[in-house]
């Protein structure tokens, strides 16, 4: 049976086997065109599924009486869909695979052990179902919220928004303000206090290995962590009302 | 004049320079992301056309004094000459994705491809 005769007995019997065999005989044209759209920030597999499904609906669309080869019509279809799907998708923060890979076990995990305990599980415990470390745990959980810069600071409806409160990149006498306020926001805290925020934000060290550092257990530099945040945030804060 | 022109052989390593130089032009020619990766994208299935057409080496010209156009011409032959089958989904991918594009023929075979992208730069 040649290309529009098979065409033809789909279109007149609708029958799967037969929109499959047409598929199969087609789908190095979604192979091929897959390929050429690698390197965009989507997997080839992503895309090769993509092409799939359009060369399964260009399959049910295409009329072989009008006198087009299958293969150029459904190039242009396949070709749509992908640039669809990357207008889709590829445009918003795109989170690494192994962190959207771990959210979605983390949300398993979580799950899993709500079913079991009847409770919130805490992030150590989704660690230890996960045989990964609590920090990972939480970085990734913290990871993949999209904020838009029109939403206000304080979270309510009104007020000043996070676009306004950017400074400009090359604000050099604001620069030289912050600056100041941080130095003299960390004569308020202890010594291992300052060590901490030179391991974590200076030296841009993890947790872990923090807590290494200073002889610590990870949960103490996390809690530590928090409190001089706090700390940190209301000294600044003061120093901006005044 | 703004624009450039490049020359090189027909040899798959010398693909993604080439893909580089031709992000590179599309930038200065003001298009977009998008526009620029399916740019890349023509150029490309272009040069691999003419290879199949046993041409050894290419002449590519990226002009934007009105518009974006790019030509892509066969130079020096002598090559293998192949007709995969994916030659066909090239070209029909060029038409999908590019505007204008014409195909010149020397002697009923291509030498010459040549398209559009974009808006005015």
């Amino acid at each position: 049976m040649n290309e529009d005769e098979l065409f033809a007995k789909y279109r007149a019997t609708g029958d799967l086997r037969i929109r499959n065999e047409i598929a199969e005989k087609y789908l190095y044209i979604a192979a091929v065109l897959a390929k050429k759209f690698v390197g965009r920030g989507v997997d080839y597999d992503d895309l090769y599924q993509v092409a799939s499904l359009a060369l399964l609906k260009g399959i049910d669309r295409f009329d072989e009486t009008k006198g087009l080869q299958f293969s150029t019509f459904i190039t242009p279809t396949i070709t749509g869909e992908i640039k669809n799907y990357f207008r889709d998708k590829s445009r918003l923060v795109h989170l690494p695979r192994r962190v959207a890979e771990m959210r979605a076990s983390i949300k398993r995990a979580a799950d899993a052990l709500v079913s079991e305990t009847g409770r919130k599980p805490t992030a150590k415990e989704i660690a230890g179902k996960l045989g990964v470390t609590e920090e990972e745990v939480l970085r990734c959980a913290e990871a993949g919220g999209v904020v838009s810069l029109d939403n206000s600071v304080d979270g309510g409806k009104e007020g000043v928004s996070f676009h306004e409160i950017l400074p400009a990149a090359d604000d050099v006498f604001e620069a030289v303000e912050t600056k100041d306020a941080v130095w003299s926001a960390l004569k308020t805290l202890s010594e291992a206090e300052r060590a901490l925020v030179g391991y974590r934000f200076g030296d841009e060290l993890s947790q872990t290995e923090t807590a290494k550092r200073m002889g610590v257990s990870q949960m103490n530099v996390s809690r530590m962590e928090r409190k001089i945040l706090q700390k940190l945030r209301e000294t600044l804060g003061k120093s901006m009302v005044e | 004049m703004n624009g450039m022109t490049l020359e090189l052989a027909l040899k798959n390593e010398l693909m993604t320079t080439v893909r580089l130089a031709t992000g590179g032009v599309c930038s200065l020619a003001g298009l977009g992301l998008d526009d620029s990766e399916d740019c890349k994208v023509c150029v490309t299935e272009s040069l691999l056309l003419l290879k199949h057409r046993g041409y050894l080496s290419a002449e590519i010209r990226y002009g934007y004094e009105d518009g974006f156009e790019i030509s892509i011409e066969g130079k020096s032959v002598g090559g293998e000459k192949s007709s995969p089958a994916e030659d066909e989904i090239s070209v029909a991918l060029l038409n999908a994705l590019a505007q204008n594009v014409t195909m010149e023929k020397r002697n009923g075979e291509l030498c010459k491809v040549a398209f559009r992208f974009g808006t005015k730069a």
